[in-house]
């Protein structure tokens, strides 16, 4: 029988081992490729500086050029962020208060362009706009075209539809999850005390909600501040910070890339952390913009005659927003599979059907077949890397003093913009740095495995606040279970909803993952740079059925996640 | 076997800013029950977890049985605790809570099911042994957190508010039936409360606390009739306080002069000629009678507020010195007098207590927090 005194000892020692171990790697894979990039940029000064302010032939024209990548991310994640608060505010509140038939599908619209590798639903909106039959050509008259600019916020119009459908999700998900959370006793209090259900919204609502909108809104902005799968696919002549970060490491401009991408990561964490970390300490109590400008009472009297004439039109536009944004574009995807199956229904050409760019001398099925190899290989390896990983840590995270840090810290390769993260891999593990490996599935793999780890940390912290685990493990001590004994049976059970979450997030993150990917993987190509290689190669059928198979495999993935996550 | 031991136990919360509990020394006996009482924020949680280990005491030695177990983790110490909120596992039926226990601890399959068996039948649920904690109704999770607790063979019970989160006829009625449970099965219990009348109820002893500090350990009798100090008159039980001064003293006959030159008499042996002191009466001590009249200990005063309260009465009086007391009783015993009714009140002078006037007032030392 052990006496107490060694149990301690072989567990004091244990646990030491253990943290040190979770610290370590979390340092390794996940902060130190988070942040070499910049310092990257400082220990190789003197080379930046003269590749991007004062080249001896082109004097600072990539200097020129980062500010106007950078301009261009930035407008086009501000809009797509405001229109996603327009049309996304409502759509929560419908669904999280509102009981109608066909709740469950509009749901699942929403999470799916969460899942779907983004490349692929950026080939079906291209062609749902572009193309003489789509959307475009029935809206707007064929006016739409890829190089087609939004005037006065001088924004590219497919690249902002496509970030809007990408990132409106966020916010939409994470309002309404703290609006189930809040009991509708506040709104009926109103009610009874005279308030219109629009008043009522705006003065009880948002104000109690700010910190879950303002919390979607970081991750919509973080989002499309760094998609590139999608952006690449519809970008056309025009080029976003991303992009340019991919294309300056294609042609070995690594200065300018490094430089750009440490920026991305500076402008990431200026615009997001504050918000978050204000959030955090303060919370928002109070809404009063709309009471200092004075216009109270015309606000009233309109919400009053909105409340009762207008109560329709607002469920009628978040539905035709819905349409136009996800559907449209996987209904035309999939219907133009079928019509090019053959041949080219216009032409009766047989070599621009799918069948032949498929099978035929491109053999366009076998790479798909080898590149989802790779995806599901490097998704699921760096998938359970990361889980190991995020176990751990979020014990540490609940349990130690320097959690909080930690878990700020984590919220890091969340928001850093893949490429930049790609980028900063490559430098690091990649030929030019340490030598641990080519670029291939290995490099793709670690680079997962960055952004992974907080994917999957994030649901089960969210399990574990939302549970009395502390509770739980107290009374399973009482008991006389040991340490081992109370986390194999009752914490981990606990937080199994929470793991099952995080793995499969992290899953699909990875499989969709495009921006890093580019820069580290070599010959293995995965299937979203495989469709962004499709398109611009002009093998439109093979994009066609690359992106269907896609839109399948993301309602493979979201049937799965449905099932674990509904009780 | 075990008989517990507090000594000169400390703990402080945020580093030493907050002292929880203040050198407290307490001895729970073999096979005794045991109730920590006192209002909430006084410490009893607090040194019920640390004798479970739950949390460790920066000073002082805590001892089960022969064993010190000041510094020693939960699972080695041999304990049964049952948690204010049951802490069922959620994800375990009531079979799986009840045997996790015996499970743990690696004893073999055959005894850890006979004993789950063995408490199931004790808190009369082996019919729902399928069922998860959400499908059973508060009474129920309270009677498995029981058995689960009981299930791991230990023979000491703590008990943190166990009835706290049930409604008012369930908790009286499980009140006696743990009672029973623990004198059957020969522990030894210490269980924590705020309310006085399960305390009362339940135990053998009772320990009063107020502040981190043990203000008096005895029987519930010992508590009621002879409590003292002036929190411990006033939380177990209800008390009339009135001031006065000591201006005679004969053996340990006292006669106490109150606000207005009233003088009352009442027994003590601390008390010293001109010291300032609190005469305490019990509300259903006090007899009433219409009119004026005089005698030992008697008061005139007039009713200002009468309550019927189901099986008694209660006045609130205004003596003639402008005190306040109140009087409790059956209701079903004499006649009900009115409020504007001139009344006069007496004690008998044993059954009164004399308190030294506390230092920092009397509203203070009565404070609940």
């Amino acid at each position: 029988m052990t006496t107490f005194s060694q149990a301690k000892g072989k567990k004091t020692l244990l646990s030491r081992i253990g943290v040190s171990a979770t610290v370590a790697s979390l340092i390794l894979f996940v902060f130190l490729p988070s942040f070499f990039l910049i310092s990257f940029t400082f220990t190789r000064w003197p080379e930046v500086y003269t590749e991007v302010f004062a080249n001896p032939l082109i004097g600072n024209t990539n200097w020129i050029e980062i500010q106007k990548y950078l301009g261009l991310s930035l407008r086009l994640a501000l809009s797509a962020v405001v229109i996603d608060l327009i049309f996304g505010i409502p759509l929560a509140y419908i669904l999280a208060r509102k009981k109608f038939w066909g709740k469950g599908f509009l749901e699942d619209l929403i999470s799916f362009t969460l899942v779907i590798p983004t490349s692929g639903f950026g080939f079906a909106t291209l062609i749902a706009w572009t193309s003489a039959t789509g959307i475009g050509a029935l809206l707007t008259g064929g006016t739409v075209q890829i190089d087609t600019v939004i005037p006065f916020l001088n924004v590219p119009f497919l690249m902002l539809i496509i970030h809007i459908a990408l990132t409106f999700p966020y916010i939409v998900k994470t309002l309404k999850a703290k609006l189930e959370d809040m009991s509708t006793l506040f709104e009926q209090a109103s009610g009874t005390l005279g308030a219109t259900p629009l008043t009522t919204f705006r003065k009880i609502l948002v104000p109690l909600t700010l910190p879950a909108i303002f919390s979607g809104t970081v991750l919509a902005f973080a989002r499309s501040l760094g998609e590139t799968g999608a952006t690449l696919v519809v970008s056309g002549i025009f080029t976003t910070a991303p992009i340019a970060v991919i294309s300056w490491v294609s042609q070995f401009k690594f200065g300018s890339a490094a430089f750009l991408g440490s920026l991305l990561i500076i402008v990431a964490s200026a615009i997001i952390l504050p918000v978050e970390f204000i959030l955090k300490k303060k919370g928002v109590t109070s809404f009063s913009f709309f009471s200092t400008l004075h216009i109270q009472k015309t606000l009233q009297k309109f919400e009053d005659f909105a409340s009762r004439k207008l109560k329709r039109v607002k469920d009628i536009v978040v539905v035709i927003f819905l349409i136009i944004v996800v559907i449209v574009p996987i209904v035309y995807v999939i219907s133009n599979v079928a019509l090019y199956w053959n041949s080219d229904p216009d032409t009766g050409n047989v070599k621009e059907s799918v069948m032949y760019q498929l099978f035929g001398p491109s053999n366009y099925f076998s790479a798909l077949m080898d590149a989802t190899l790779v995806s599901f290989a490097s998704a699921a390896i760096a998938t359970f890397v990361a889980a190991c990983i995020a176990m751990p840590t979020v014990f540490l995270i609940m349990r130690s003093r320097f959690g909080s840090i930690l878990r700020a810290l984590l919220r890091v390769p969340l928001i850093v913009p893949t490429s930049a993260l790609g980028l900063s891999i490559l430098l690091l593990w990649g030929p030019g740095g340490m030598r641990l490996a080519n670029p291939g599935i290995w490099l793709i793999i670690l680079t997962h495995i960055v952004f992974s780890v907080p994917v999957v940390v994030e649901p089960m912290l969210a399990t574990f606040e939302g549970s009395d685990i502390p509770l739980y493990e107290e009374a399973s001590v009482t008991l006389g279970a040991n340490a081992y004994n109370t986390i194999e049976s009752i914490s981990l059970p606990l937080l199994k909803r929470g793991i099952l979450t995080g793995v499969i997030l992290s899953f699909t993150r990875s499989l969709g993952e495009t921006g890093a990917t580019f820069l580290v993987m070599g010959s293995d190509v995965t299937i979203p740079p495989l469709v962004v290689n499709m398109v611009e190669s002009l093998a439109i059928p093979a994009a066609l059925f690359a992106s269907t198979y896609l839109i399948a495999l993301a309602f493979i993935l979201l049937m799965v996640f449905r099932k674990v996550t509904t009780r | 076997m075990p008989e517990v031991k507090l000594k000169d136990v400390v703990k402080t919360y945020d580093k030493g800013r907050i002292t929880a509990v203040d050198h407290v020394n307490l001895t729970v006996h073999d096979k005794e029950y045991l109730t920590l009482l006192g209002p909430s924020g006084c410490g009893k949680t607090t040194t019920l977890r640390m004798i479970a280990g739950l949390q460790l005491p920066d000073e002082g030695v805590i001892t089960i049985g022969e064993r010190e177990v000041s510094n020693l983790p939960p699972e080695y110490r041999d304990i049964g605790y049952v948690f204010q909120e049951y802490a069922l596992f959620p994800h375990m039926d009531v079979w799986n809570n009840v045997t996790y226990g015996p499970r743990v601890k690696g004893w073999t399959e055959k005894k850890s099911n006979k004993i789950g068996r063995e408490m199931l039948e004790l808190v009369r649920l082996f019919e729902r042994t399928d069922a998860v904690p959400a499908e059973l109704s508060g009474g129920m999770r309270q009677r498995v957190a029981l058995a689960r607790a009981l299930a791991s063979g230990s023979k000491l019970l703590l008990l943190d508010e166990p009835l706290g989160a049930l409604d008012a006829r369930i908790r009286t009625d499980l009140r006696y039936e743990i009672r029973k449970l623990v004198k059957d099965l020969g522990l030894t219990a210490i269980h924590v409360t705020h309310d006085q009348a399960e305390a009362m109820a339940i135990s053998d002893r009772i320990a009063v606390m107020r502040k981190g500090k043990i203000l008096q350990v005895g029987t519930p009798q010992e508590l009621y009739l002879s409590p003292q100090h002036i929190f411990v008159a006033n939380f177990v039980g209800e008390s009339n306080f009135l001031e006065g001064y000591v201006v005679d003293r004969a053996g340990h006959k006292l006669t106490v002069e109150l606000r207005g030159g009233i003088s009352v008499k009442s027994v003590n042996e601390d008390h010293q000629k001109g010291e300032k002191v609190v005469v305490g009466v019990r509300p259903e001590v006090l007899s009433i009678a219409k009119g004026e009249h005089t005698g030992l200990n008697s008061i005139s005063g007039n009713i200002e507020g009468f309550r019927f309260e189901g099986n008694n009465v209660r006045y609130e009086i205004r003596l003639q010195n402008d005190d306040m007391v109140v009087v409790v009783h059956p209701a079903l015993m004499g006649e009900w007098l009115k409020v504007g009714e001139k009344v006069t009140v007496a004690f008998p002078v044993e059954k009164s207590f004399v308190f030294s006037y506390p230092e920092k007032g009397l509203r203070t030392e009565l404070a609940l927090e």
